[in-house]
């Protein structure tokens, strides 16, 4: 009796750990079809980001349930690093989120792979969202008819866009005596040599310089100059790499010069931004990029600051935009649900306002963001420019648009003997182009393979 | 039904009774064993068929989680694959463009250069190991000092080496700067960021090492001192050649483990430069596969890349193994 019965526990355990072991092998592609105990639809939300992202969806979130009764959304967080990671995993393993974050530059191979949903019927005739109501670029970035990127089908809505605009200390110009910088009228390049130098000062005799005019890391700030200076990376169509004309070399001798020759950022060998951030927080910097996700953080500063327009010689200022969107998946078990929560988390007010008041994007919804700067109580004083950004003179960065990055990445691999002055910015584009050329060329090649 | 007096907790398997009454004079009442013949019982084979059980269960595991995965990422280096659409077969092209692609070389080149930390690593944790051998106060403090960063996670050790690291304001800096020593921007610059990687990755594997070595040393029989004391060897002498072969299988351990860990450095990496660092110069080759996975979303070229890097390790700790098997040291 004893022995038999243990025996057979014996077997089952040994049977149980094969069993449940083939079972976790295959993917868990068993009993899945969306659907709780309880009968009420189950919809995943994968997203990164911090507390501040957290607490607007789960409002909006809340109300999206309230609204649709029967339907549950799970929130998944992850870091900004492991996200994307997590996301291939994800998709590979089938088991892809009903909506998730998707970046501009993912939208090509996961439309063509008919990972995400083409959205565009539903949210057109949507009563939540009204797409004239949400920023043209950030929408026009998940659009992609198949061979170009900014037209044809919508395969995200934007969860929110950043332009990056310039920003200066105040404070440090009313100390020197040196005329405010107009808010409509940008600088010229040689206007802003010419204030950085002034700004450049030894304020306490000491025969150390004590603050400098600016300290940009050129990762993100050469886009300003180089669009501003008439060059650009790629061209219209996308097949070439640009980054070997005149005006292109021009502007990056430029950008190296403010440090090697005109003296007028923190030491010579460091571009790291942290170095720079953190001098700019101290008050120690004049100029310096802002984006809304950076507002609250400022307006903990010591030192008065506003926003004006990056400096250009065309007259027109130019910088980035960046921007992250929302996408349902094609395999969702409601695609309906899938679209509205979509639209919730994109345009709901309240979601919007906590976003906005928390300091860390501008709203979503113009009407919305039309108000916000017409309110003169919160500061920047001249968030305006974060509007004209959006509106008027922000482009997409260069790579946003392409199947792949690795070419505009290898722009800056090499690019530190061109900030230290050891090779010249002319020498330098000369070099990188074919590199780039090459990397181009396979994205294009990997994007109609991935069609095919 | 039960022949053998054992106690109620001993196990009634029928198997094991024999075994569990091994002691003559506790057994009296014990049966003569049933003369050895073919078991071909039915009891047997139910025996075998659990015991197939268990084994299946690490066989399936091997099967699923490692050699399909390998046959298949073998598969995928020969094609061109996003990791989500189509494979297209390409045959051998992602080696051949291995060959010439020098990112790839570089971060080759990046992934042995920081091995140069295994040897120094090695003879900082014996050094250790054979200061805390000794009879001294203290030793378990500093065991458990020295064992610390092994138990912390790896990337909030990373996160804080960076700020250590940092030109402006990093405690390294700040250190140097109270001997008159203006340290450079570690991370930032292409010639102090592999020493500095290397300096945290010291730091982090000492404890491990360490240990093994102090676990090594205290098993050497105290007879072969005394011995050589005897004929007159000095300390110098007697750490040659006693202590030093002794613990060559521990060395010989941590060597083929620090290789193939070093081969992987990925975390201090992803997080310390997330760019790769300078003009590429801290990217390793797990770190640049990852990229060209995840990033640059080509799996097939990544496929390939993880395929060689396999390759090198297994002919590498099987060079290691040999000679470690030519060379082996025993005491008559």
């Amino acid at each position: 009796m004893m022995k038999s019965r243990t025996r057979s526990a014996l077997t089952a355990t040994a049977a149980a750990l094969t069993l449940s072991l083939a079972l976790t092998a295959c993917g868990g592609s068993g009993s899945d079809d969306g659907t709780n105990a309880d009968g009420s639809k189950q919809l995943t939300f994968m997203f990164r980001g911090g507390e501040d992202e957290k607490a607007a969806y789960t409002e909006a979130i809340k109300q999206f349930e309230a609204a649709n009764e029967g339907v549950k959304v799970n929130m998944i967080v992850t870091t900004a690093d492991e996200y994307a990671t997590k996301l291939q995993a994800a998709i590979t393993g089938r088991q892809i989120p009903d909506v998730f974050y998707v970046e501009p530059g993912q939208v090509q191979s996961l439309a063509t792979s008919g990972v995400v949903m083409d959205l565009t019927e539903k949210v057109e005739g949507s009563d939540v969202i009204d797409l004239d109501n949400i920023w043209e670029y950030g929408v026009d970035s998940y659009r992609f008819d198949g061979s170009v990127q900014g037209e044809g089908a919508i395969y995200a809505l934007p969860k929110d866009i950043g332009p990056f605009s310039f920003g200066y200390n105040k404070t440090m110009f009313e100390e020197a005596g040196i005329e405010l910088p107009d808010v409509d009228t940008p600088y010229t390049l040689d206007e802003f040599v010419q204030v950085a130098k002034e700004l450049t000062q030894d304020t306490d005799g000491d025969g150390e310089l004590d603050q400098w005019g600016t300290g940009l890391n050129v990762t993100w700030n050469l886009q300003a100059f180089v669009w501003g200076n008439g060059g650009d990376w790629i061209n219209e169509a996308q097949d070439t790499v640009t980054v070997d004309t005149p005006e292109f070399a021009e502007a990056l001798q430029w950008f190296a010069d403010l440090q090697n020759v005109h003296g007028t950022t923190p030491s010579v060998e460091q571009a790291q931004t942290l170095d720079t951030y953190q001098r700019w927080m101290q008050g120690e910097i004049g100029f310096f990029p802002v984006g809304p996700w950076d507002v609250s953080t400022y307006n903990e500063l010591d030192f008065e600051w506003d926003l004006i327009p990056y400096p250009s010689d065309a007259g027109t200022p130019a910088t980035w935009i960046g921007t992250l969107g929302i996408a349902a998946s094609n395999s969702t078990k409601h695609p309906d649900e899938a679209v509205e929560l979509v639209e919730y988390l994109v345009a709901n007010v309240d979601a919007q306002q906590t976003l906005v008041d928390a300091g860390v994007q501008i709203p979503n919804l113009i009407d919305m963001a039309d108000e916000w700067v017409a309110d003169t109580e919160s500061k920047p004083a001249n968030k305006q420019e974060f509007l004209d950004v959006a509106r008027d003179y922000g482009r997409a960065l260069p790579a946003n648009n392409t199947y792949s990055a690795q070419w505009y990445d290898e722009f800056f691999v090499n690019i530190q003997p061109v900030l230290d002055g050891d090779q010249t910015a002319a020498e330098y584009v000369k070099e990188v182009q074919p590199k780039m050329q090459v990397l181009l060329d396979e994205a294009i090649a990997a994007s109609q393979n991935a069609g095919s | 039904m039960a022949h053998v007096p054992v106690a109620d907790d001993a196990p009634t398997d029928a198997a094991s009774a024999p075994i569990a009454a091994p002691f003559p004079g506790a057994t009296a009442v014990e049966q003569p064993s049933p003369p050895l013949r073919p078991r071909k019982s039915k009891l047997h084979a139910r025996e075998r068929r659990v015991g197939l059980l268990f084994v299946g269960v690490p066989i399936i595991g091997f099967l699923t989680f490692t050699l399909y995965p390998l046959l298949f990422s073998l598969y995928a280096s020969m094609t061109k694959w996003n990791g989500l659409g189509p494979m297209r077969f390409t045959g051998f092209d992602n080696y051949v463009k291995m060959a010439g692609d020098e990112r790839v070389h570089t971060a080759m080149f990046n992934t042995v250069f920081l091995m140069l930390g295994i040897p120094i690593g090695l003879i900082l944790s014996l050094v250790l190991a054979l200061a805390l051998n000794r009879k001294m106060r203290g030793t378990t403090f500093f065991r458990t000092v020295y064992y610390v960063p092994v138990i912390s996670s790896l990337a909030a050790i990373a996160i804080m080496w960076q700020w250590a690291f940092n030109g402006d304001f990093g405690l390294i800096n700040q250190a140097l700067d109270l001997v008159g020593i203006q340290g450079p921007n570690w991370l930032a610059d292409k010639d102090t960021v592999k020493p500095a990687i290397i300096m945290m990755t010291v730091w982090k594997g000492l404890g491990y090492s360490m240990l093994l070595y102090l676990a090594a040393i205290q098993s050497v029989p105290a007879s072969l001192y005394e011995a050589a004391a005897l004929d007159g060897a000095n300390a110098f002498q007697r750490f040659r050649s006693i202590t030093l072969p002794m613990v060559r299988p521990v060395t010989f351990f941590l060597v083929v483990t620090s290789i193939i860990g070093g081969s992987q450095v990925f975390i201090e990496i992803n997080i310390m430069t997330p760019t790769g660092g300078p003009e590429y110069s801290s990217a390793t080759i797990v770190w640049h596969i990852w990229r060209t996975a995840f990033n640059y979303r080509d799996m097939g070229y990544a496929s390939a890349m993880s395929i060689v890097l396999g390759l090198l390790v297994f002919v590498v700790t099987a060079i290691q193994f040999r000679r470690n098997a030519r060379s082996t040291f025993s005491v008559e």
